[in-house]
């Protein structure tokens, strides 16, 4: 299984998403949001959402190995 | 040497600077940056301002921005501190102390890590505001700011 964390803004639009899912990359779980959470799925296809893995920025083609983290970051708001 | 904390807990600016003057005999320079809670473009006061963070990303991303810098400049210290949770207008927000025999590595230092941690760290800061919350939108110019540093004239 792999964990799903969104943060930001990015949460907002999460409530009641799954926080465990099986997918193969960050680009098909944003796929697969599609259905049952649209606004969110619009969400994460905003240019400037980024993706990790295990706190790593990646691609959203990374493929995922069983017991990743998976986290959506929007554009960070710190200092 | 470097220090990094990411706590809810108020920082004491004095005391940071000390222990960054205390680092060795050879601290010629010792620059602070202090940020603190404002009120945002629009009318009105903010009433606070809460700050999620990624636990254990943003510390390794801040590892790295602090990494970079010692490897540009000659450092002999940093300390970086931000703090997260609900904060009032006017609290403190964040700190960055640079220790270095001369001014200019100090300074330019101090002010790569501020940019870098802006455009890079990974912090959101939402807004409450007539009873209404709202996520802050990042600034294009913050982005600039981090991007002057990727250049290698400097």
């Amino acid at each position: 299984m792999i964990t799903l964390l969104f943060f930001g803004r990015l949460g907002d639009f999460a409530v009641g998403v799954p926080t465990t899912m099986e997918a193969s990359t960050p680009a098909e779980i944003r796929t697969l949001l599609a259905a049952d959470f649209p606004a969110l799925a619009k969400e994460l296809s905003e240019p400037q959402v980024l993706v990790s893995v295990n706190k790593m920025i990646v691609d959203w083609d990374q493929h995922l190995l069983k017991g990743s983290e998976v986290a959506f970051l929007p554009p960070v708001t710190g200092g | 040497m470097h220090t990094i904390r990411i706590q809810t807990d108020d920082f004491d600016l004095a005391q940071e600077y000390q222990l960054l003057r205390e680092l060795s005999s050879t601290v010629g320079a010792v620059v602070t940056f202090t940020g603190l809670v404002r009120d945002f473009e629009g009318e009105g006061s903010i009433e606070s301002l809460s700050l999620e963070h990624y636990p254990g990303m943003t510390e390794s991303l801040l590892e790295e921005i602090v990494g970079q810098a010692h490897k540009r400049w000659s450092l002999i210290g940093t300390t970086v501190i931000h703090r997260v949770g609900e904060l009032l207008p006017t609290d403190q927000i964040v700190f960055v102390g640079v220790a270095s025999q001369h001014r200019a590595d100090a300074f330019e230092a101090a002010q790569f890590l501020m940019d870098y941690l802006k455009s890079k760290a990974t912090f959101w800061k939402k807004v409450s505001q007539d009873g209404e919350q709202q996520w802050i939108e990042s600034k294009d110019s913050d982005a600039a700011a981090a991007n002057r540093w990727d250049t290698d004239s400097v």
